[in-house]
C-alpha cells in the first residue's frame, strides 16, 4: 500500500540536511577527535600518537589547578546571578507601568549588553586603573583622600572587578527578559488579590512568580551556562591572574591547550567538560520542556 | 461519472482510528454536507480528500482519477478554510490570485478571472485593501473569491461560517447557496450546525465516530432518520425521547399513558420502545384531534419565546418534554393545556440497536 | 501615614521612579561613555591626573593612527565573517526549523540535542575544532571562521524560528498547498514573509553574537583574518599608550553594532520577548 509512497515525502530531509551536516561537522566529529586525540600523549615537547589509555583523564582528578577553576567558576556563578536575577527584577518592576520616554530608557540600558564582552573587559580595565581610571577617583571623593586601589592585581579586589563588570554588561539582558515576562502577566490576578487584600509580597510569591517562572527559569539557565563558560571579561581584566586566582575552567582550558600546548591534556579537559554539560544541558532541556 | 468517490477509506492517527471505513460517491453538481458532533471526523474526512492528510487505507478519486497519493495541488480542488486563510501581506486582489500566480497563469487572464469573480461576490470595490481592513464577512468572501477563481472540480468548505456572528451567518449561508446554484460546482461542506446542513445540501452525511450514520436528502434524513443518533441530531429543539412499551397497537408510557399509534403503523407487540416525538409535532390542542393525533392534557413548567415561537416545556410519560407552540398561543407556567401528538411522526426507536423501526 | 491625595501620590512616585531609573542610566552608561571619551582624547588628557572628564575638543587622531596603521582592516574581517555566517545560519536555520515544526523531523531527541549544541561552552567546542581546522588547513581563513560562526549560530536560529514559525496559522501553509505551490514555495513565498519580524530579530542577535565573539576569533585567526576583538587584546600590553587604541578599536567595533540595532529596534523588543515567552 505504501508502495507509491506520499510524493513530498523526503523534503522534511533535505530541510534539515544543511543545518544537521553543519552541526555535526562543528559539534561531534571533532569531538569524536579530540577524544581520540585525548588517549595519546601530544603535548608541547613530543607527538606521541600511541594509545596511552586513560591517563591523561586520570590525570584529571588529580590536577589540583582543575578543580580551583571549578571553584572559582561556581563562585562567580553564584555570586553574580543571583544578583543579575534580583537587580534585573527590580528594574524590570520600575520600568513595568508606563513613563513617557520609557523606550528611550530602556534602550539606552541595553547598549552594556550589545556590546562585545571583551571590549567591556577592556572597557572596566580602563575604568579600573588605579591612577588614571574615574573608579578610584570617585571612591576618593567619597572617603574624602586618594583610595590606592589595585582592581586587577590586589586579590582582594580581583572578584568584586570581575563580578562587577560581569553584572554591569549583564544585568540588562536579564531585566528585558523579565520586563517582558511581567508585562505578560494578566492584570486581572493581580488586580484581585489587591482587592482581596494582598500586599505586595503575598502578590508576587503567589501569583506573579508562578507566572513568570517558565520565562525566568530560561533566563536562569542561559545566564547560569554563560556565567560557567566565563573567558572574555577576566581575560581582559586578569588573564586568570594574580597568579591563577581567577582562573576559570574556561580560562584554565585555554591556557593549558594554547599556551602549555598540553594537546592531549587539554582534549581530556574538553571531552570531561563537554560530557558534564551535555548530561546537564539535557536534563535541563528535557526538565523543561524546551524541545516540545 | 461521479465527482468525487471514495472507497474503504481509513484514517489512524497512532492508535487514534478517526476514520473507519467510508464510502461516499458524490455525482457531479451536487452540494453534499459532511455533518455531525465535534470528533465525529468530519474534518479529518475533508482533510484528506484535499490531501491535507495522508489516508491511512482506502481510495479517493477526484473526476474519476485516482489522487489518494496525489500532492493537493494536483487534485484540482479548491478549499475555503474556518479561519479564511487569508495572506496578511497581500491586498484583496494578491489574495484571490494567488493560486492563478501559483500555476503561472496570464497575468491578463488573472485579471479577467479576478474582476469576475469579485463582481460575483459583490466585492469589487475592496480589490486594492488589505485583509486586517476587511471586516468578517468581507474576509470570508475573499475567501470564497480564491477558491472560486480557480475553476477547480471540486469545492472543499471546512466550516467557513463558524466564526461569523449569527446575523452575518445567514446571510452568507444565502450567499453560498446562491453560488451554488450560479456556478454549479460539486461542492463539499462541513459543518456542525445542522441548520446550515439542511439548508444547504443537496444530500446530507451525517458522520459518528468516523463512520456515516446515513446519507440521504435532506429530508429524508429529518422525517426518515435511520438511527436514534440522527433523529436526535436534526431538528431544534431536539426531539423529546420517551422509553415505552408497545401494547395491541398503543405506545404505553413509563406513567401508564396511552397513545394510540395510527392504523397500519407496523409495531412489534410487547416490545420496548423508545418513542421519539418532535417539538414540531405537538401543538396546542385544536377544536378536535385529526387522524393519528392524540390529545392528552398536560400542565407547563416552563415557557421560552424565541420570536415567531414558543417552546414549551412540560412533563410527558414520566420526563419532561419540548413542544413548540405558534406565538400566539403563548401560554404561562401552571397553566393546563390540552397538546395535541402527531402520531403519523412519531418515530419509534428499538433501545437495543437504536435503530429506527 | 498622612492622607495624601491619590493623584499627588502617583506623581511622586513617578518622580522618584524617574530619578531611579535616571541614576541607573548614568550607571549602565557611563563605561561605554568613558570609552567614547578615550577615543577622543589627547594622551595627555588621558593620563591626566585627576582625571579628565570629557576631552577639551574631539580630535580622531587615534582612529587615524588605526587606519594608517592597517588595523581597522580588522573590522571589516569582522564584517565580512559575521554578515555571511549570519546570512546562511538564517537560511539553513530556518529551513531546519521549519522541518521541525511542520513535520517534527527527528522527534523531541533531536530538537534536545541541536538546542545543547547552544550552550555548550566555546572553549570545550574551540578546542577540537582546532585540531580539526589544523588538520584541515582552515587555520586563519575566512572559510574556516565563517563556517564555525554558521554552525554555532545554527542551534539559536532554530531555537527562535521554530517559535515563529509555530505562530504562523497553519491554514495559510495549507491554502497555499491547494492553491498550486510546491513545498518550496511554501517556504518562500508564505513561510518567509509571514515570519519576516522574527527573522529580522533573529538575524540581528546572530549578526550581534559573531561579531562580538572573541575565544573562537582568537583561537583560530592569527594575522589574515583578525577580527576586530582579538585586536583589541593586542594592544593590552600593559603599556599605558596603547589604551588610545583599545578605546578606538573597540569604538570602531562597536559603532556598527549599536546602529543596527538602533535602525532595526522596534523588531527587537518583540523578537527578545517572543524568544524569551516562547523558550
Amino acid at each position: 500500500m505504501a508502495a507509491t509512497a506520499h510524493p513530498d515525502r523526503n523534503f522534511k530531509y533535505w530541510l534539515i540536511s544543511p543545518a544537521i551536516f553543519l552541526l555535526l561537522l562543528i559539534g561531534l566529529f571533532p569531538l569524536i577527535f579530540s577524544l581520540v586525540v585525548s588517549f595519546m600523549r601530544v603535548t608541547m615537547l613530543e607527538t606521541d600518537t600511541s594509545f596511552a589509555g586513560l591517563v591523561n583523564f586520570v590525570q584529571l582528578f588529580h590536577d589540583a589547578r582543575l578543580w580551583q577553576s571549578f571553584v572559582h567558576t561556581a563562585l562567580v556563578i553564584v555570586i553574580a546571578l543571583p544578583i543579575e536575577l534580583l537587580l534585573g527584577l527590580a528594574m524590570a518592576y520600575l520600568f513595568l507601568d508606563r513613563m513617557p520616554g520609557r523606550q528611550i530608557l530602556v534602550s539606552l540600558l541595553m547598549l552594556p549588553t550589545i556590546i562585545s564582552p571583551i571590549v567591556a573587559g577592556a572597557t572596566w580595565r580602563l575604568l579600573f586603573d588605579n591612577r588614571y581610571g574615574p573608579i578610584n577617583q570617585i571612591i576618593g571623593w567619597f572617603a574624602g583622600h586618594p583610595v590606592p586601589a589595585l582592581w586587577t592585581v590586589n586579590p582582594q579586589l580581583v572578584y568584586p572587578a570581575i563580578i562587577f563588570c560581569e553584572i554591569w554588561q549583564w544585568t540588562p539582558f536579564m531585566f528585558l527578559i523579565l520586563l517582558a515576562a511581567l508585562s505578560n502577566v494578566d492584570r486581572s490576578l493581580t488586580e484581585a488579590a489587591e482587592i482581596d487584600g494582598a500586599r505586595f509580597w503575598r502578590s508576587f510569591r503567589y501569583i506573579v512568580l508562578p507566572a513568570i517562572w517558565p520565562v525566568m527559569s530560561i533566563a536562569i539557565l542561559i545566564r547560569g551556562l554563560d556565567l560557567f563558560r566565563i573567558f572574555d571579561i577576566i581575560w581582559a581584566l586578569t588573564a586568570g591572574g594574580p597568579g591563577t586566582m581567577t582562573e576559570t575552567v574556561s580560562v584554565y582550558a585555554y591556557v593549558q591547550g594554547f599556551r602549555q600546548f598540553e594537546s592531549s591534556y587539554t582534549a581530556a579537559i574538553a571531552f570531561l567538560v563537554i560530557a558534564l554539560l551535555t548530561v546537564i544541558v539535557t536534563w535541563a532541556i528535557r526538565r523543561m520542556g524546551l524541545a516540545k | 461519472m461521479s465527482d468525487l468517490k471514495i472507497t474503504g477509506l481509513h484514517k489512524h492517527y497512532g492508535a487514534y482510528h478517526a476514520v473507519k471505513g467510508i464510502d461516499l460517491e458524490v455525482p457531479s453538481g451536487e452540494f453534499t454536507v459532511l455533518v455531525g458532533p465535534s470528533g465525529c471526523g468530519k474534518s479529518t474526512l475533508l482533510r484528506t480528500i484535499a490531501g491535507l492528510e495522508e489516508a491511512s487505507a482506502g481510495t479517493i478519486e477526484i473526476g474519476g482519477k485516482d489522487v489518494t497519493w496525489a500532492r493537493p495541488r494536483d487534485r484540482d480542488i479548491a478549499m475555503v478554510f474556518q479561519n479564511y486563510a487569508l495572506y496578511p501581506y497581500l491586498n484583496v486582489y494578491e489574495n484571490i490570485a494567488f493560486g492563478l500566480r501559483a500555476r503561472r497563469v496570464a497575468s491578463a487572464e488573472v485579471d479577467k478571472r479576478v474582476k469576475r469573480a469579485a463582481e460575483m461576490l459583490g466585492i469589487a470595490q475592496l480589490l486594492e485593501r488589505f485583509p486586517r481592513e476587511l471586516s468578517g464577512g468581507q474576509r470570508q468572501r475573499v475567501a470564497i473569491g480564491r477558491a472560486i477563481v480557480r475553476d477547480a472540480l471540486l469545492f472543499l468548505f471546512d466550516e467557513p461560517l463558524s466564526n461569523l456572528d449569527a446575523q452575518l451567518r445567514d446571510d452568507m449561508r444565502v450567499e453560498i447557496k446562491r453560488l451554488h446554484q450560479e456556478l454549479g460546482r460539486t461542492m463539499i461542506y462541513v459543518t456542525h450546525d445542522q441548520i446550515e446542513a439542511m439548508t444547504l445540501a443537496d444530500r446530507i452525511a451525517l458522520l459518528r465516530d468516523g463512520k456515516i450514520e446515513q446519507l440521504g436528502a435532506p429530508l429524508d434524513l429529518f422525517e426518515r432518520p435511520a438511527t436514534r443518533f440522527v433523529a436526535g441530531f436534526l431538528g431544534s429543539p431536539k426531539m423529546n425521547f420517551l422509553p415505552a412499551t408497545i401494547e395491541t397497537g398503543e405506545v404505553i408510557l413509563r406513567d401508564g399513558t396511552k397513545l394510540t399509534l395510527p392504523p397500519g403503523r407496523k409495531a412489534p407487540n410487547g416490545q420496548a420502545v423508545v418513542l421519539g416525538l418532535r417539538p414540531q409535532h405537538i401543538a396546542k390542542a385544536g377544536a378536535s384531534a385529526a387522524p393519528g393525533h392524540v390529545q392528552l392534557p398536560s400542565t407547563i413548567e416552563l415557557v421560552q419565546p424565541t420570536g415567531s415561537r414558543v417552546q414549551v416545556s412540560m412533563p410527558l410519560g414520566g420526563t419532561s418534554i419540548t413542544a413548540e407552540f405558534a406565538a400566539h398561543e403563548v401560554t404561562a407556567p401552571g397553566e393546563q393545556v390540552l397538546i395535541d401528538i402527531d402520531m403519523t411522526r412519531a418515530v419509534l426507536i428499538d433501545p437495543q440497536t437504536d435503530k429506527v423501526i | 501615614m498622612t492622607t495624601v491625595p491619590f493623584h499627588r501620590r502617583k506623581e511622586t512616585k513617578l518622580v522618584f521612579r524617574y530619578l531611579t531609573a535616571a541614576s541607573l542610566v548614568v550607571i549602565f552608561v557611563f563605561p561605554i561613555y568613558w570609552l567614547f571619551a578615550i577615543s577622543f582624547k589627547t594622551p595627555g588628557e588621558i593620563f591626566a591626573f585627576p582625571p579628565v572628564w570629557y576631552p577639551k575638543s574631539i580630535q580622531f587622531n587615534n582612529y587615524a593612527v588605526l587606519f594608517r596603521d592597517g588595523d581597522a582592516k580588522t573590522v571589516g574581517n569582522s564584517l565580512v565573517v559575521a554578515s555571511v555566517s549570519t546570512f546562511f545560519a538564517m537560511i539553513f536555520g530556518t529551513i531546519a526549523a521549519y522541518s521541525l515544526v511542520r513535520f517534527k523531523t527527528g522527534g523531541e531527541n533531536l530538537a534536545v540535542w541541536i538546542i545543547s549544541q547552544r550552550m555548550m561552552p566555546p572553549v570545550a567546542i574551540v578546542f577540537p575544532v582546532f585540531l580539526f581546522y589544523v588538520w584541515l588547513g582552515w587555520v586563519d581563513t575566512y572559510i574556516g571562521l565563517i563556517i564555525l560562526y554558521t554552525a554555532f549560530s545554527l542551534p539559536y536560529v532554530i531555537w527562535m524560528m521554530r517559535g515563529y514559525i509555530e505562530d504562523i496559522p497553519l491554514e495559510l501553509e495549507e491554502s497555499a498547498l491547494i492553491d498550486g505551490c510546491s513545498r518550496w514555495e511554501v517556504l518562500w513565498k508564505v513561510v518567509f514573509p509571514m515570519a519576516r519580524s522574527g527573522l529580522f530579530a533573529t538575524a540581528v542577535f546572530t549578526f550581534v553574537f559573531s561579531w562580538n565573539d572573541f575565544l573562537f576569533a582568537l583561537v583560530l585567526t592569527r594575522t589574515e583574518v583578525t577580527t576586530y576583538t582579538v585586536q583589541v587584546t593586542h594592544y593590552f600590553g600593559g603599556q599605558s599608550n596603547f589604551w588610545s587604541k583599545i578605546a578606538a578599536m573597540s569604538v570602531l567595533g562597536t559603532i556598527p553594532v549599536f546602529i543596527t540595532v538602533a535602525t532595526l529596534q522596534r523588531y527587537l523588543v518583540r523578537g527578545i520577548s517572543m524568544g524569551a515567552v516562547k523558550g
